[in-house]
Parts: structure tokens; C-alpha cells; sequence
């Protein structure tokens, strides 16, 4: 038999199951918040780590522009430098999506399919190894393409042929950039396939791991080493390129996730223990009177405090058995989503403890340290004032300057109105102070975290549209090898519904460091500058862009700054280009990721420094129209009118698609958002009911005085939900406030991982209003169902109520 | 009509109690109490400097209007509230001196408070409800609990609705578990605040007949109302006014 006070404890926690549910509920939002965001971090973070350990990742790679053979494979796998390495051939083909419509696709030819040493690359599902004229598809890639195993794709190689193969499985490469953010699907074949396509045998790149690919620097030099190996065998290296150890290739995304996520997570945290705080002195409060009868019968204040410690242990406990449960299945459900988008296999989905832990510790703990404010400020009220006042008497109004700006003689303009429901609701309001702040911190948080996640969107947006607008063409031809930029241009004319062009060189540089290291890979581009020119300003974080007095100006990437900290604005970088050394200086850095190295120089001054003047690699064109479909139709008849008149294009991009690619790397960040969005609408809106529920329920007396001095129930509820709007305006009100400075931090923080400058910063008004409705219907709803509820009592009933 | 034989609080009057109950020291002894609220209407002196002693055995009723003090008393002299000065000594102790905490402790194994909206546990049954402040004074065993308890529903007349919970009983029966549950630590003195103010007639009658066996059994009681009827039973009457003493009505014995 238990003794008497616990069985009040087990009674008040079930006798009273709305208050119970509402209690519980609110805990459990906060706590579900924490679990699915801090284990879908770690889920999402092992998962990344093993999957790419389980590749053997390259610590570079070097692509050569002749062929290479398996003698050349070996002499660099018998270099010491050099732990293990293999090769393969990469060639950029077309692969016809619709009749008429071609897309880019990179095909891999691998000798060994089942003896891949560097950047594994394994069965999906389907034929292994591919097998003779047939293709398997990368799994991330069957979207981009729009077929399905078993379908039959044509494809067109460079030399034009062209060949209908079968798609005969898929394969998992999670070493490649996940198909869909840069809309380019990646194919596997054998090299009896690459013969019957018309294709010489031979690999074209090679991957290397170095015998400390931990050590970016040591992998960096091993990368060189085999790059100078292979010039020195007579190659000639277009491209070398150094992998971030540890890192798939999507890693900068992923971490500016993972980063949004812990951001995230800290501010559900905040957000739950203000919920939890909120809910135990609410509970407190609405037990005060009980509490006063139990020390007048004799209860010491251990002995209650005790009672109510249990109590809010149990609303814990029971919060956490719905919230781990739930956590565990959002959090898998959330990595899954993140892990199929960004094309890695999750490793263990094992829920880590420490997460776990932290919700058992903020869903015990912190109702515990709730608690004892509450119960230590009520200690130092007398039994007989608690008694007395948790009637209609209840707050101090009347004491302070905000009620003193809310009486009478401050609000004369509302004599003459019918407003005192709305009077009263605006007193109320204020009347429990301690609660209200409470409250309000609770929404508040809730407010500028909601929105503020509406802004990292539209900021997104934004910098979408801040790198693609210096793009003042519709469409741009890259070709094999360079051509007279006059011609082409002259050519590109003679279409019909191209209206003015423009021509770049493209090539390859390193930079020289002052150690003589050198850089990976970078792409010098070099458009021509002027009122004319089709290639604006992009987005600048500092100084300025390329002018026409320019001679060894450059424009870099501002995440190349924080990578390379030698380098400034206003400093010399040496670029090493065609083999040969010259000094530029950085006159301004542009919004720029760090995964595509980008130099801007001037096309004039470039092309006397390298003897390639009068030459173009790239061709750029505007349109008559700029829609999407007319854009493609033009880009198609360029493409065909330059393979009529033999001049062979490499590549083509559109503004249109450039646009949706941008937007697809940031699709994955957005789509977290929204999810975090409504997660945190919930957790806020939750908090909102279950506060202003128990707000009701414990002025039911009040609500009974009401009824009793001739209130009907409409006007009772109208007092209630008014003073709930009121709660939810001002939290609105202080929660878009507080969003600006959040958004900022967001910005910096997800801009910094991502492109190494915050986004560009733009507040979401559609999320501002979108909020208030939220909040407004919350308030409403959360006042008027118990305000309804208590509404049906009879006046004796509610004055009677306990 | 009760004849008002109005006497002045005296060291007289206080001698004739002690000599008739037998004790020379009183139970609760208020002294000189003083007691001011303060509020944004200004200060309002609830007790001007109350004089009054109980003594073992007594039915001492405290009588008076509405707002002349009554309650606020009760409040002192059980500990429920702190008295702005004077001294209120309860079985000895200096009650004024003490801490919340402590005076709870004191309640609890000294006094039986009744209050006149009953202040019931709404969720505890009403056995559990007299079985509490037992359970808080950790005075006897888990059984000795529920069989005292039970002892005291009888004697109350409420033993068959022990298992009910205490909103499914009458006014009088819920005011016969309030006085159930102030006996449950066998006090020496039973404070009761306008036991009788949310009943009938018939059922306060039966009420103040409990109390009146109660100080036949040798309890102490002090008892607060504004029912002239109910004042008659006492075996003495004090009554308030503005915060003082005003009379004092001497009776020979309980009446019943």
C-alpha cells in the first residue's frame, strides 16, 4: 500500500487526463525536436564518414589528355610516395533524354569492375560488372536521366557515333558529385563497350591514394609528384585535382547542413526547456491552493516538494516515451532522406546514447530545476494568501507602470467604445507577469526561429540569384579546342533569334605558393570586360570587379581566401599557367564556393600573357526570348548549326538550367528547412496550447464570476481567446525582431561552411505573415477549447472548481 | 435572544477560565497582535493589538462582522500568516518566532484546522484525505493510519463513503471529513474558520454538535463565526470588531 500523499501524486497525474495530455505533449515536442535533429546529425555524420572509408578514397586525381596504358598504371602504384592506385577512362558524351533533347552524361570505363582499388565503385542492383554494349547507371542518376533499368537510351559519343544500349543495372559511386546537382548522370561500361562505340582503349585518369591521405598537404605534393610523372612520360594534364581528406564531394553542403542542424538543435533545446519551464509553473501555479491546504494540515516543504518532484517526473517520463520513440523514427526517416539526396549509404542507425541522454536529462532534470523556482517563490508566500489568493483575486494588477499604461485614464479614446471584453482580455494579459515573460520567451523563440528559418530560405534564394545574375546571356557553348573568337561569333549570328554574343578563354592554372607548393586544379576564366561585354559583375564580398584599365587583375572566389591564408585583397597570387609562372594581383573576391575554383582575369590582358589572342573557348549568346523553352529550342539549333559547320562543341549550358542546378545544390538545405519549419511550428504552437490551456483552466473560477454577473459563454470565450491573440501578437511582434539578428548568425554560419561568405540576407515576408496566421490560429484555438469546455459547467460547477 | 453580557477582555475573565479548566497557563496565548496589510488602496489594520488567551478544554468562539478580523486571527494563531508584531505562543511555543516550516510542523502535531470552504483534496479519497496529514507527521505506521483513519470516519458518521472521493459527499458530509482530517493527528487544539458558513441550518447544527462531543472529549476549540446561533455554544465568546476585542461572553460549560 502506498502512502496517501503519493496517491495524490498518481491521481492528479490521471485523474486530470486533458492536463496531463496537454503537459505531457508540450515536454515531448521539445524533447522529440532535440532527438530527431541531434541523431539525425550523428546518423547522418558516421554514415558519411563510413561510407566513404568503405570507398577507399582517392587523395587525388590526374587526368591526361592521351590515353594512358597499365605500364603507366604500374610505375606510379611502385612509386613510394604512393599507397595504391588505379585508373580509368572518363569521357563526356550525350545521352538523348526525349526525342530531339540531349543531355551531358560522363561515362566511366573501368578495366576490372570487380577489382576497383581507388574510389570503389559497387552494385546497385542488377547486371555487375556491366555487361558487352550495355550500360548501368549511376543510382542517383536514374532520376536525372529520366529512364529505368531496362530501358534503352541512345548515346552519342564525341566522335558523333552513336549507339542504343541497354540500361542493364545500377551502380552505387558515392565518390562522384550526386547526379542531380549538376544534372549530369554518369554511366559505367566495359572496354569491349568502349570499343564497339568507336572508342581507342586506354584510361584517361588516375586516381591515387597517397601513403598519408590524411595529411591534405603530404596528399597535395604526392598528387604533383605523379602529375610531373606523367608529363615527364610525355602526358599532358588538363586537370589534377586534390581531395579534402575524409570528404565526399558534396562535404561543404553536408557540413553547412549539419551546421544548420546543431544551430537548429540548440535552439529547439532553448525552446524546450522554456516549454518545460513554462509547464511546471504553470502546473505550480494551478496547484497553489492545494499546496497551501497541505502545509495548513501539516505537510512540510520537503514533503510537497517531494510530491511535485515526482509529479513532474512522471510527466518527464511519460514525455520521453513518446518523444525517443518518435525522435528515433524522425531521425531516421530525416538521414535517410538526406543520405538518399546526397547519394551515401547511412552506416549504423543506431540512435547515439548522448542523445538519448540529453532528452532524458532535459525531460528529467530541467522539470526538477523547473520546478524549484516556482516552489521556492511560493514558500515564501503564506498559506492563507495562497489560499486566499487563488481566487478571482489572482496577480497583482495594478501594481507596476505597464498596468498603470493599460488602466483607465491611459486608454480614454476606448470610453466611447464597446470594447471591454477586449479591455479586460489586454489586463489579463498582464495580470500573471512572471507567466506571461514565460510564455512569451517560449513563443518568442519560437517566432524568430520559425522565421528566421523562412529568411536562411529566402537568403538562399537570393544568393542563388546573386551568382547567376552577373550572367547577362541565355546560353554558352564550350568547345573541344579553341577557335577564332570572330568567327564563331559571326557564326552564332547567322541563327536565327540570337541577338549579340560574346566570347571567353578557359584553361587551367595552380596556384604557386610562396613555399613553391602547389594549389589543385583551378579554372581561369576570362571573359572580356566592358558596357558590352556579356559577362557581368558576379556578387562581390570585397573590393571590386574587373575594369577595363585592368592588366594582371584578378577576381577570386572568397572561400579561396580563408583556404589559402597567404592570399589577401590587394596581394600578389602566382598562377602557374601552361607551365609557366606569372604574378596577378587580387583586386576583389566574388560569393564563390570553394568546390569550383574560379579566377576571373581580363580576357585581353590574358590572352597577350598566354600568345592566344584573337582565340575563344567559349562562345556566349543571348536570345530574343529568355524563356526556358525558347532558350533550349536556341540552344539546341546553335548546337546543330556549329556541327554543320564542323566546329565541335564540348559542352552547352543554359541560364535556365544553370538557374535550376544552382538551386538544386541549395534544394536539400531547403528541404531541411521546411522540415525544421514545421517541426518548430509544432514545438511552438504546442507550447502555445498547452500554456494557454492551463492559463484557462486555471481561471475557471474567473470564468464561473463572469457567467455568473451575466456573461453569456460567447462573450466568456471571446475574453479568453482575445487575451490568447494578445499573448501571440506580442510574440510575433518580438519574434520577428529577434529573427534578424538569428538570420544573420544562420546566414554566416551555413554561408561560411558552404561558400566561405554569409548569404546574402533577405527576410521572408510570405514567412512573417505565414507565422502570424500560424500563431493567431494557435492562440484562438488553444483558449477557446478550454474556454468552451469550461463554459458548459454550470456557474455552481465552475465556482466549485478544483 | 442571548442576552449580550458583554465583559472587556480582563485578567479577570482569563483567571476564571484557567480556574475552571484546571490550567494556570493557556494553550494559545495571543499577545498585543498587530496585523497590517498593505495593498495599493493604502495599509489596513486587520488586528489592533490583540489581547487573547485559550485555555485546555475550551470551546472559545470568535464572533464578530464581516471584515472585523475573525479570519485573520484564525490565520495567526494556526501559522497560516505572519502577524506584522506581537507575540502568539501555541502549547508553549513562540508560534511568532517561527518559520513557515516550522509552524506547519507545529499544525501538524498540535492543531486541527477546519476551514469553510472544507479545503478537501479533491483527488485523494476521502479516507486518503484523513489518512494525509498523518502520512506528513509520520507519526504512526501505515496501518495504524488507515485504522485511525477509519476511527475518525466513524466517529463522524462518514465511514461507508470512505472510498468515495470527497466531491461525491454533501456539504455536511465534506465538512464532517475536514473535521475527520483535522483530528487525524490527535490535536490538542481544533481551529475551525466559519465551519458552518457554506451549510444549512440542519447540517451546521449536526456540524457544531461534533464539536461540542469533540470538547466534551477533552479537546480545545477555537472556533470562528458570524451565526449568533452558532456563537451560543461556546463556552465563551469573544467578539470582534475593527480588529479588537469588543466582548466577552462567559458561559457556564458547552452547551448542547
Amino acid at each position: 500500500m502506498l502512502k496517501p500523499r503519493w496517491y495524490k501524486v498518481i491521481n492528479d497525474l490521471f485523474g486530470n487526463k486533458t492536463r496531463t495530455l496537454l503537459i505531457v505533449l508540450s515536454m515531448a515536442v521539445g524533447l522529440f525536436a532535440i532527438g530527431i535533429i541531434l541523431s539525425a546529425r550523428t546518423i547522418l555524420s558516421e554514415g558519411l564518414a563510413s561510407s566513404f572509408a568503405a570507398i577507399q578514397p582517392s587523395s587525388g586525381t590526374v587526368r591526361t589528355l592521351e590515353p594512358f596504358d597499365e605500364d603507366f598504371l604500374q610505375a606510379v602504384r611502385s612509386m613510394p610516395e604512393v599507397q595504391e592506385a588505379d585508373a580509368r577512362r572518363n569521357i563526356s558524351a550525350r545521352v538523348e533524354v526525349a526525342p530531339g533533347e540531349w543531355k551531358n552524361i560522363t561515362l566511366f570505363v573501368i578495366a576490372d569492375y570487380n577489382d576497383i582499388r581507388v574510389n570503389k565503385v559497387t552494385s546497385e542492383s542488377g547486371a555487375w560488372p556491366p555487361p558487352e554494349r550495355e550500360i548501368l547507371i549511376e543510382r542517383a542518376a536514374l532520376p536525372v536521366l529520366g529512364s529505368n533499368v531496362g530501358d534503352v537510351v541512345r548515346i552519342k559519343m564525341p566522335s558523333d557515333t552513336q549507339r542504343e544500349m541497354r540500361i542493364a543495372g545500377l551502380a552505387y559511386d558515392p565518390a562522384q558529385l550526386p547526379a542531380q546537382f549538376d544534372s549530369t548522370p554518369y554511366g559505367y561500361i566495359s572496354f569491349k563497350t568502349l570499343e564497339w562505340l568507336g572508342e581507342p582503349y586506354g584510361f584517361n585518369e588516375l586516381q591515387v591514394i597517397a601513403t598519408h591521405p590524411e595529411d591534405k598537404v603530404w596528399a597535395q605534393h604526392v598528387v604533383n609528384l605523379v602529375k610531373d610523372r606523367a608529363e615527364r612520360s610525355g602526358y599532358t594534364i588538363p586537370l589534377s585535382m586534390t581531395a579534402e581528406p575524409g570528404q565526399l564531394p558534396m562535404d561543404d553542403i553536408l557540413q553547412g547542413l549539419l551546421l544548420l542542424m546543431g544551430s537548429l538543435g540548440i535552439l529547439s533545446l532553448f525552446l524546450s526547456v522554456f516549454l518545460v519551464i513554462n509547464t511546471v509553473s504553470a502546473l505550480l501555479a494551478q496547484q497553489k491552493r492545494q499546496i497551501a491546504v497541505m502545509k495548513a494540515i501539516g505537510g512540510g516543504s520537503l514533503q510537497i516538494l517531494g510530491m511535485y518532484l515526482v509529479m513532474v517526473i512522471s510527466y518527464g517520463i511519460l514525455a520521453l516515451l513518446i518523444a525517443i520513440p518518435l525522435g528515433t523514427l524522425g531521425a531516421r526517416a530525416l538521414s535517410q532522406m538526406l543520405a538518399t539526396m546526397f547519394n551515401f549509404n547511412l552506416g549504423t542507425m543506431e540512435i547515439p546514447p548522448q542523445t538519448m541522454l540529453t532528452q532524458i536529462v532535459i525531460g528529467l532534470v530541467l522539470p526538477v530545476l523547473a520546478s524549484l523556482f516556482p516552489f521556492l517563490v511560493n514558500l515564501r508566500i503564506s498559506a492563507a494568501e495562497a489560499m486566499s489568493a487563488y481566487t478571482i483575486g489572482k496577480g497583482r494588477f495594478g501594481r507596476n507602470w505597464i498596468d498603470r499604461l493599460l488602466s483607465g485614464p491611459n486608454l480614454w479614446f476606448t470610453r466611447k467604445l464597446s470594447i471591454r471584453p477586449l479591455l479586460l482580455s489586454i489586463r489579463n494579459t498582464f495580470r500573471s507577469k512572471g507567466r506571461l515573460a514565460l510564455t512569451l520567451i517560449t513563443l518568442t523563440l519560437a517566432s524568430a526561429t520559425f522565421v528566421s528559418v523562412f529568411n536562411v530560405r529566402s537568403s538562399l534564394s537570393s544568393t542563388v540569384d546573386d551568382m547567376i545574375e552577373w550572367f547577362n546571356f541565355d546560353i554558352m557553348l564550350t568547345f573541344d579546342r579553341s577557335y577564332r573568337a570572330d568567327k564563331i561569333q559571326q557564326e552564332a549570328l547567322n541563327v536565327p533569334g540570337i541577338t549579340q554574343t560574346d566570347v571567353w578563354i578557359q584553361l587551367p592554372a595552380r596556384m604557386v605558393r610562396s613555399d613553391g607548393s602547389e594549389s589543385g586544379m583551378m579554372y581561369m576564366f576570362a571573359p572580356r570586360i566592358g558596357d558590352d561585354a556579356l559577362i557581368r559583375s558576379p556578387a562581390i564580398s570585397e573590393g571590386r570587379w574587373l575594369i577595363p584599365e585592368d592588366d594582371n587583375a584578378v577576381v577570386v572566389p572568397s572561400a579561396l581566401l580563408q583556404d589559402e591564408p597567404e592570399l589577401g585583397l590587394g596581394k600578389e597570387i602566382v598562377l602557374k599557367i601552361y607551365g609557366k609562372e606569372q604574378s596577378f594581383r587580387i583586386v576583389g573576391t566574388f560569393v564563390g564556393s570553394s568546390f569550383a575554383a574560379m579566377i576571373f582575369a581580363d580576357y585581353d590582358y590574358l590572352t597577350q600573357a598566354t600568345n592566344r589572342v584573337g582565340e575563344a573557348d567559349a562562345l556566349l549568346v543571348t536570345t530574343r526570348a529568355h524563356d526556358a523553352a525558347s532558350v533550349e529550342a536556341e540552344s539546341k539549333a546553335l548546337e546543330e548549326h556549329f556541327e554543320r559547320m564542323g566546329l565541335r562543341v564540348s559542352m552547352i549550358s543554359t541560364l535556365p538550367r544553370e538557374r535550376a542546378d544552382a538551386e538544386a545544390i541549395f534544394d536539400a538545405i531547403v528541404a531541411l528547412l521546411l522540415v525544421m519549419a514545421i517541426l518548430l511550428a509544432l514545438v511552438g504552437g504546442l507550447g502555445l496550447m498547452g500554456t494557454m490551456s492551463i492559463n484557462v483552466l486555471e481561471r475557471t473560477r474567473e470564468i464561473g464570476v463572469l457567467r455568473a454577473i451575466g456573461a453569456p459563454n460567447r462573450g466568456v470565450a471571446q475574453v479568453f481567446i482575445l487575451e490568447g491573440i494578445t499573448i501571440g501578437l506580442l510574440s510575433w511582434c518580438m519574434g520577428s525582431l529577434l529573427a534578424i539578428p538569428m538570420t544573420q548568425g544562420l546566414n554566416a554560419a551555413l554561408g561560411g561552411a558552404t561558400m566561405g561568405t554569409p548569404l546574402t540576407y533577405s527576410y521572408s515576408l510570405p514567412g512573417l505573415w505565414l507565422w502570424l496566421v500560424v500563431v493567431l490560429l494557435l492562440s484562438a484555438v488553444a483558449s477557446f477549447i478550454p474556454a468552451r469546455n469550461a463554459s458548459r459547467l454550470t456557474v455552481r460547477e465552475v465556482l466549485a472548481y478544483e | 435572544m442571548i442576552e449580550q453580557n458583554i465583559h472587556s477582555n480582563t485578567r479577570e475573565a482569563r483567571c476564571k477560565a484557567a480556574v475552571r479548566t484546571g490550567e494556570t497557563h493557556p494553550l494559545i496565548d495571543v499577545r498585543n497582535v498587530v496585523k497590517i496589510y498593505n495593498s495599493l488602496a493604502g495599509s489596513v489594520t486587520a488586528l489592533q493589538g490583540i489581547d487573547l488567551q485559550v485555555y485546555a478544554g475550551e470551546f472559545l468562539v470568535v464572533t464578530g462582522k464581516s471584515g472585523s478580523g475573525k479570519t485573520t486571527l484564525v490565520n495567526m494563531v494556526t501559522g497560516l500568516d505572519r502577524s506584522t508584531s506581537g507575540e502568539i505562543w501555541v502549547a508553549g511555543s513562540p508560534l511568532h518566532n517561527f518559520s513557515m516550516e516550522k509552524a506547519a510542523k507545529l499544525r501538524g502535531k498540535t492543531m486541527g484546522v477546519v476551514f469553510q470552504s472544507f479545503e478537501l483534496l479533491p483527488t485523494l479519497t476521502v479516507l486518503q484525505n484523513v489518512m494525509l496529514p498523518m502520512d506528513f507527521a509520520r507519526r504512526y505506521s501505515l496501518r495504524e493510519q488507515r485504522q485511525r483513519a477509519m476511527q475518525l470516519l466513524e466517529q463522524v458518521d462518514i465511514a461507508e463513503h470512505a472510498r468515495k472521493l470527497p466531491t461525491a459527499l454533501s456539504g455536511g458530509q465534506q465538512q464532517r471529513l475536514a473535521v475527520a482530517r483535522a483530528m487525524a493527528n490527535d490535536p490538542t487544539i481544533l481551529v475551525a474558520d466559519e465551519p458552518t458558513g457554506s451549510l444549512d441550518s440542519a447540517t451546521a447544527t449536526a456540524v457544531i454538535d461534533l464539536f461540542v462531543d469533540l470538547v466534551r472529549q477533552g479537546r480545545t476549540i477555537l472556533l470562528v463565526t458570524h451565526d449568533k446561533d452558532v456563537a451560543k455554544r461556546g463556552s465563551r465568546t469573544v467578539t470582534l470588531a475593527d480588529g479588537e476585542v469588543i466582548g466577552v461572553e462567559e458561559r457556564e460549560g458547552t452547551h448542547a
